[in-house]
């Protein structure tokens, strides 16, 4: 009974200065109202509600169940054939780092009705899914699978009598990991796509009324059926497990490819995600004054006569987007990394503060914008602060768990010969946490670039974000194209950036 | 059951390259099993026993070396239902019953599971576990998991019997009276049989003919009968010329 006084007590206290500092509208002039002025206002507002949350919740689970299904059959087929893993790759990391907001305004137009906001939804579980399922099937037991082919039985008996059931909770607890994500993808669909009914409508619709309780509640209603999601998918794997599993987020790099392979297989996979692209034009038969192709693009930007004009205003986007994203990542990293060492010298505050960060990492970011707006105006800091919190959360829970699983033997070891804190932070805690620090950063540029993005097209009015809202609004389809595929290409730039130098310096560190 | 079939190991070789450097687990190694003949492949832990065994199934790649079961290649003979394996370890699938891992065979050879099913009861009976054929490995001991294998092993009625260190995991008086089962087995069905074992007693009880191994590189040095007359009894194991035999055995391990 002590135990659960204690550990729900942080919440607690969390709640009434909560209530106390919106009561006293302490912060911006009331734009953090007190939780119970925005149970109230959501008790006015409460018919407004069951049309949006249905909507939402019907793209999302839609987006959900294809996204799975997706991510599922092209993770067996990933391990039956690992030549498919390797040409699939230029196409899941291009997937794994988009940014939805940027490819939302082209779904919402080349797509009709729910699609766009499916589509979203499913992109953004594919991945996760997708990478569980690779794990999951890859480490089957090795003596099963030996009895297997000692009956005769191939690489598909293989995986229908061990690696299948293997993976099951490894595929649950990507499920786990992956239905918040859906929720988030629909609402930003709901931001691109316009219609009427979802909670992003919802909250688009209020964001220009500076009404922070509607807000709120519409805020906290999004992360509510977000983190049921999550609970939902941990009661089902707790159950599949016997509730032994602690909760684990996926450092989801893609399948590393073998060795070897060959040039024409890095083609393939560089062509592929193009080749996709072009494919689905085809296939949906868009128009070619609304869809436009890889060589459409290219020529825009480069061949036509405003290509020019073009240049300069996506010059001037990008040169406002990349320092704001470069900064807020670099501040959340350092900010999660001395968090998570110096708490893990005092294991108390982690075990406080770490359920939090779990929460937060749920609530959708989307839901978390309209209030960073509010409370700290239209200005950088918001980007700025939008970027950190994005990036902060996650690379803070990751880097803790990858160092609780270092053992505290070694941790304190230098310690027992009377090293000062400085001195066994250089000695132990970095480098043992290296390889989760880089794990965090891997994960969470695509979110930074994500996080300005999103920032720049609600509240700030400038950079890549802006330009892709402002092009939606003139019609500019060679330009909402346009952005839409330099994000993308910035954001998968990124990720392997950090890829290559994590290689680099876990091989000169000696990291396996 | 069908006429048993033969095995024919002859030259095999293989070197493992590993991070510490190469291991040359067989040299030149052959081994003639005829058919419906008993025989114990015994030597020193990593000597390379097991590797014969997996290379026989066609599990393990051959530097060089060919491997004939019934004068078919292992690939041939294994998808077609001929062979039986329980290897070192029971490798019991955890969210498979008793029952269901005893058929697992069945159903990898595509074989009907109906007409097994009464079987598959019998084996279950016979090894003991009667009564726990709902369980789940997880809720069982080593040693009973070690007998579903066994079980597991013989449900495809096989024609040729592959067994590595199958009783490792039993005590004493179970693995004796797991031994005394065996030979029954073997009595009734004749199935050829190649029995992977570290204990001598063991292989001279149930064994027509033993090959003593040695490590360094992985190779027999001795093929040698065990000439008794079947059936075994358990008396045997307390007989002065068991006893010899044993000791001949135990020398020519410890190479004197
Ligand atoms: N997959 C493998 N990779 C590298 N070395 C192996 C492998 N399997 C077996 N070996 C080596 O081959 C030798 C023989 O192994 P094994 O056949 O398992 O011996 P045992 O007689 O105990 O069954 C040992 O030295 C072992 O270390
Ligand atoms: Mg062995």
């Amino acid at each position: 009974m002590a135990f659960r006084v204690r550990s729900i007590a942080p919440y607690l206290a969390l709640l009434i200065l909560w209530e106390v500092v919106g009561r006293l509208d302490l912060v911006a002039v009331g734009a953090l109202p007190a939780l119970s002025e925005i149970i109230a206002r959501f008790w006015v507002d409460r018919a407004d509600y069951p049309r949006h949350v249905l909507a939402t919740l019907q793209a999302s689970s839609a987006g959900f169940v294809i996204g799975n299904i997706i991510a599922v059959l092209a993770g067996v087929l990933f391990v039956l054939l690992p030549v498919t893993a390797r040409m699939a790759r230029g196409l899941n990391i291009a997937i794994f780092a988009l940014p939805p907001i940027a490819i939302a305004p082209i779904l919402a137009l080349t797509l009709e009705g729910m699609t766009p906001r499916i589509v979203l939804a499913a992109l953004g579980v594919y991945f996760v899914t997708m990478q569980a399922t690779v794990t999951g099937l890859s480490q089957y037991d090795s003596r099963a699978a030996d009895l297997v082919r000692a009956y005769g039985g191939g690489g598909r008996a293989v995986m229908r009598f061990v690696q299948i059931r293997g993976a099951i909770p490894a595929i649950l607890s990507g499920f786990r990991v992956a239905a918040p994500n859906a929720v988030l993808g629909a609402i930003l669909a709901e931001f691109g796509g316009g219609g009427r009914w979802g909670l992003g409508a919802y909250l688009l619709g209020s964001l220009g009324r500076g009404e922070p309780d509607r807000l709120w509640g519409i805020g906290l209603t999004a992360t509510l059926i977000a983190g049921l999601s999550y609970a939902l998918f941990a009661a089902l794997s707790a159950r599949m497990l016997g509730a032994s599993r602690s909760v684990t987020l996926n450092p989801a790099a893609p399948p590393a490819p073998a060795a070897g392979g060959g040039v024409w297989i890095g083609v393939v996979s560089f062509l592929l995600p193009f080749a996709l692209w072009w494919g689905l034009l085809l296939a949906l038969n868009v128009p070619g004054m609304i869809g436009k192709t890889p060589v459409d693009v290219f020529a825009y930007l480069f061949l036509s006569e405003g290509s020019a004009a073009a240049q300069g205003k996506l010059l001037l986007a990008l040169g406002e987007t990349l320092p704001i994203t470069a900064l807020g990542l670099v501040a959340g990293l350092a900010f999660a990394f001395g968090l998570a060492v110096t708490s893990q010298l005092a294991p108390s505050f982690t075990r406080a503060f770490l359920p939090v960060a779990l929460v937060t990492q749920t609530m959708p970011l989307v839901a978390l914008t309209p209030l960073l707006v509010l409370i700290l105006g239209r200005g950088s800091a918001v980007t700025l602060w939008i970027t950190i919190s994005v990036t902060f959360f996650p690379a803070y829970v990751m880097i803790t768990q990858g160092l609780s699983q270092v053992p505290r033997s070694v941790l304190e070891l230098p310690r027992a010969y009377g090293a000062t804190v400085w001195r066994e932070l250089r000695l132990v805690a970095i480098p043992a946490s290296l390889p989760w620090v880089f794990a965090a950063i891997r994960t969470t540029v695509p979110r930074a670039l994500l996080g300005v993005m999103i920032a720049e097209w609600l509240a700030t009015g400038r950079g890549l974000g802006n330009l892709m809202n402002q092009s939606r609004g003139y019609m500019d389809f060679s330009m909402i194209w346009t952005v839409a595929v330099v994000s993308v290409l910035l954001s998968v730039a990124f990720y392997r950036i950090a890829q290559i130098t994590e290689d680099r310096v876990l091989r000169r560190s000696g990291h396996p | 059951m069908t006429a048993p079939a033969g095995i024919t190991l002859t030259g095999l070789c293989k070197t493992f390259a590993g991070q510490g450097g190469s291991v040359e687990a067989l040299r030149d190694v052959s081994l003639n099993c005829p058919p419906g003949s008993f025989t114990a492949l015994i030597g020193p832990s990593g000597c390379g026993k097991s590797t014969i065994l997996r290379a026989a199934l066609g599990l393990e790649p051959l530097d060089a070396g060919s491997v004939l079961i019934g004068g078919q290649a292992p690939a041939i003979a294994t998808r077609a239902g001929i062979t039986g394996v329980a290897f070192q370890d029971s490798a019991l699938l955890p969210w498979r019953t008793v029952a269901q891992n005893v058929a697992l065979p069945l159903e990898v050879l595509g074989r009907s599971l109906g007409p097994a099913q009464g079987r598959i009861r019998d084996l279950i009976a016979l090894v003991g576990l009667k009564g726990r054929e709902d369980a789940l490995p997880g809720e069982l001991s080593g040693g009973m998991r070690q007998r579903v294998a066994i079980a597991r092993a013989l449900v495809s009625e096989p024609r040729v019997l592959f067994l590595d260190e199958p009783f490792g995991a039993l005590d004493q008086i179970l693995r004796r009276q797991m031994n005394v089962e065996l030979q029954r087995i073997w009595l009734e069905t004749g199935v050829t049989t190649l029995l992977v074992t570290h204990g001598i007693d063991e292989a001279v009880f149930l064994a027509d003919r033993i090959a003593i191994m040695q490590a360094g590189p992985g190779r027999i040095v001795e093929v040698l009968d065990s000439p008794f007359a079947r059936p075994r009894l358990p008396s045997l194991f307390a007989a002065p010329e068991f006893h010899h035999l044993c000791d001949h055995i135990a020398g020519v391990l410890h190479g004197v």
